[in-house]
């Protein structure tokens, strides 16, 4: 960083107004006895915008705070954000670069996409139960080790399509048992509490999935072959400026590289998204896991059984995690304990997207994955950069927290 | 003897014993027939360290139902301040020129040492003081244990206050979700921050008494066990009587039912954010002791698998009440040691250190599902009711009431409906 005071001055400045933002709004519009729902969240982003030049015409003519406001606010921080690390630092990579920056954009994207993918999972779980399941980050783990071993070390050759299906299949059963046995429970109010309940039991299934996987696999990580290595392709031929690809990357237009593995998994997540959105919106079961979701009681009227509602959905939603660690092995290398920051990457997202929110988790996912590949493109120390991974993430939560703990689509919880 | 009576002079006893067990430790030759080792005393002292984790999370979860996975991270924050303030700060009686240098009163300066790594030696800038700048004669001066372990305390309820005041305004469910991301934040950058952490390797402590005390040596026992046995007893004390206190009252009321609490009247948030501070803080305590005690600490030590460990302690022993909880974790924490050899069925060899832990993991769910009071709160239960089992009671004190109550029958009636039906008879 060459200039590094001009970025800190200007993070500084942001937090400074937005913070004043945030305590002196509601207060005034609270005088004026005006709706103040909105108004500490969004004096906060319009405080950090431009500061005392927006602060002053705010709190002057109190205007209704609309969401177009607050999204018009929430550019312009991004905008000044990165102008200011732009001039801070000009030759760094992410600024100097501009295929970098896109190959970087493209990356996050792909990323995004598997991240939301696991997360819908999570918020199926939540919106049908009303249960955060501890355990999510062990089943994607579960997903990613059986597909593993069944291409490496049990049967090989086996195509990976079946691979990632069994996983699917075992990470649904585990889901299905532990529904049955652990939670069906609650629901008869047989136990007092099930909240606390909820939270202790499904983390004791991610203590006893953990260390069970690490006895039988040991601690080594793995890592599996490319499922589908691209054909060579160049077009148009000999030049390949429009799409060139080798059997691990492809590049289009010269500047957006995506690693194969990558870009698999995205489609294979892209794919099971159009299943699932298919299930819920055209199915009879999937439009009565809806109709749970939306009122238990008035659901059960019409002859759905909400129990199993509830196992279907827990199940289920441990199979999407399952899923997205089956396309993330051949990406990552897999021990037992990758599930717990992918675990907190999924509570990051259904909170940023409202907790039990589908398209809030898909597009939380989306913005974590930019959020992370801006984060290990941008910092100019790379080993740093990549171990502060998992911080990304909790800077969103924390921001989240602070200003909207609904999130982007949430309901109150 | 009335229950009070029982566990108050079951208590004593049990001090006691814990008091003069180390007589009989094989420093001190033994009692009789009975020696035990510095192994053994090891193991009492790492029970404490549990006890007191375990304890302090059942205060937090069992009585006011706040679930924080973030307690080994609170340990962490402890021990590690302790170190930190060991490994960077001096007192000397002449400003070092080099390093930072704060006067204090009394011609004594505060120095905050730059170490920076030469090859593979640590350079610190006091040692070239003392090479240039420093007069002969000046006195460097550690900082005194007791000192940094107290900030390690400080800096506990420093963060237990800003984790809390964010996360404990929302419901309890956020502060389980944003501990686990806290944990992991802050392992990850003790792991990276190498220069100053040490990372993976980890940082050492100084012993726990530098210069030995009352004729016992600096890596004797007897010292820490004693350190850690006055923690745990003054951290149980200062929890009964948080627990018998309106503070404890209000706490547990927040947690039967957040609404009507605040309804009665309660500040919710300032009570939930003042036990998680406590507890954060009897953590932190818990974490600069042992990491004195052991000499390092690294950042394995708050991974969410030691998190688990001590959830299992509170749960298996007893999850609402703060005795059973600690002595689950006594328990639990010899059973630990006593599973740890290998078993050999035929030619499959059998790594007991994992698989006694999967054995753990599958004992915290099936004691939450069938036996939620833990394993250990139905003894005392049984033995506070002299014999008489708890449904017999409850199901006598039921029948009273019917025949008191004038619409008795109905309810009776109703009642044989509901057992006739049993799908609706819970």
């Amino acid at each position: 960083m060459e200039n590094a005071a001009i970025f800190g001055w200007a993070l500084l400045w942001i937090l400074f107004w937005g913070a004043l933002g945030g305590v002196i709004t509601p207060r005034i519009y609270a005088r004026k006895d005006l709706e103040i729902s909105q108004a500490s969240f969004g004096g906060a982003v319009i405080g950090a915008a431009l500061g005392p030049f927006s602060l002053v015409p705010l709190w002057l003519a109190t205007p209704k705070i609309t969401s177009r406001l607050i999204g018009i606010s929430i550019a312009l921080v991004v905008g000044i954000f990165i102008a200011a690390f732009a001039l801070a630092d000009p030759d760094n990579l992410c600024v100097a670069n501009g295929g970098f920056v896109i190959s970087q954009l493209a990356n996050g994207i792909v990323i995004g996409i598997i991240y939301g993918l696991m997360a819908l999972g999570l918020t199926l779980i939540f919106s049908i139960l009303g249960v955060v399941s501890f355990a999510h980050g062990e089943f994607y783990m579960i997903g990613g080790m059986v597909t593993y071993f069944m291409t490496a070390q049990w049967i090989p050759g086996v195509s990976p399509v079946v691979a990632i299906l069994a996983s699917c299949v075992v990470t649904f059963a585990i889901g299905y048992l532990f529904e049955l046995i652990f939670l069906r429970p609650m629901g008869s109010g047989e136990i007092e509490r099930p909240t606390e309940y909820a939270i202790l039991v499904t983390f004791g299934l991610a203590f006893f999935l953990q260390y069970f996987t690490q006895a039988l696999t040991s601690a080594v990580p793995v890592k599996a072959q490319r499922f589908f290595p691209f054909p060579r392709v160049e077009i148009p031929a000999e030049s390949g400026a429009l799409l060139t690809t080798t059997p691990g990357n492809v590049t289009i237009f010269d500047a957006i590289s995506v690693p194969n593995p990558r870009f698999t998994a995205a489609v294979l997540a892209l794919l099971m998204l159009a299943a699932l959105l298919w299930f819920l919106y055209r199915t009879w079961v999937g439009k009565a896991l809806r109709a749970v979701s939306q009122d238990r009681q008035a659901a059960a009227v019409t002859g759905i059984n909400p129990n199993s509602m509830n196992t279907l959905a827990f199940s289920m939603g441990a199979m999407l995690a399952g899923l997205s660690g089956a396309s993330l092995v051949q990406v990552f290398s897999w021990l037992p304990q990758v599930g717990i920051p992918a675990a907190a990457r999924s509570f990051v997202i259904i909170v940023l997207g409202g907790m039990g929110s589908l398209p809030g988790a898909f597009l939380g996912g989306l913005i974590v994955g930019l959020v992370e590949a801006a984060g290990t493109g941008c910092i100019p120390d790379a080993t740093r950069a990549a171990a502060y991974i998992p911080a990304y993430g909790m800077v969103i939560l924390t921001l989240v927290l602070l200003l909207k703990p609904t999130g982007l689509f949430g309901r109150e919880l | 003897m009335n229950p009070a009576a029982l566990y108050r002079v079951s208590g004593s006893i049990a001090v006691i014993i814990l008091v003069l067990l180390p007589l009989a430790s094989s420093e001190m030759g033994g009692v009789g027939p009975f020696v035990l080792n510095s192994y053994f005393m090891h193991l009492a002292i790492t029970a404490f360290f549990y006890a007191i984790l375990a304890s302090s999370w059942s205060l937090l979860a069992g009585y006011a139902g706040q679930f924080s996975f973030g307690h080994m991270a609170f340990m962490a924050i402890g021990g590690y301040t302790s170190g930190l303030i060991g490994k960077f700060i001096r007192f000397t009686t002449a400003p070092s020129e080099l390093c930072t240098d704060i006067p204090l009163p009394g011609n004594w300066w505060l120095v905050v040492l730059n170490i920076r790594r030469v090859g593979t030696i640590d350079e610190s800038c006091l040692d070239m003081a003392k090479a240039e700048t420093l007069p002969a004669g000046t006195l460097i001066v550690f900082p005194p244990v007791w000192a940094s372990i107290a900030m390690g305390l400080v800096m506990g309820a420093v963060f237990g206050l800003l984790v809390g005041w964010l996360v404990l305004r929302l419901r309890s469910t956020y502060l389980a979700l944003f501990t686990i991301g806290f944990s992991e934040i802050l392992r990850a950058s003790i792991s990276a921050e190498i220069p100053i952490t040490e990372g993976q390797s980890g940082l050492e402590l100084v012993p726990l008494f530098p210069a030995g005390i009352m004729g016992f040596s600096s890596t004797s026992k007897i010292p820490p066990y004693y350190a850690m046995l006055f923690l745990f007893l003054f951290a149980m004390a200062l929890m009964t009587w948080l627990a018998g206190s309106r503070f404890g009252l209000f706490v547990r009321a927040i947690r039967e039912d957040e609404e009507a609490a605040a309804a009665l009247g309660v500040n919710i948030v300032r009570y939930k954010v003042l036990v998680f501070v406590v507890t954060s803080t009897l953590a932190a305590a818990a974490g600069a002791l042992q990491g004195h005690y052991i000499g390092i600490i690294t950042p394995n030590t708050l991974i969410i698998l030691q998190m688990s460990l001590v959830i299992a302690m509170a749960v298996i022993g007893g999850l609402e009440n703060i005795y059973t909880a600690s002595v689950g974790a006594i328990i639990i924490t010899f059973v630990l040691e006593l599973l740890r050899t290998n078993v050999e069925i035929g030619p499959i060899l059998i790594d007991m250190t994992l698989w006694r832990l999967v054995f753990f993991g599958l004992l915290l769910m099936l004691t939450l599902r069938f036996q939620r009071n833990g394993l250990l709160f139905p003894i005392l239960e049984r033995i506070s009711r002299g014999g008489v089992a708890e449904e017999t009671v409850s199901i006598r004190v039921e029948e009273e009431e019917l025949v008191e109550d004038e619409a008795g029958v109905d309810v009776e009636a109703e009642e044989e409906e509901r057992a006739a039906s049993p799908g609706n008879s819970k």
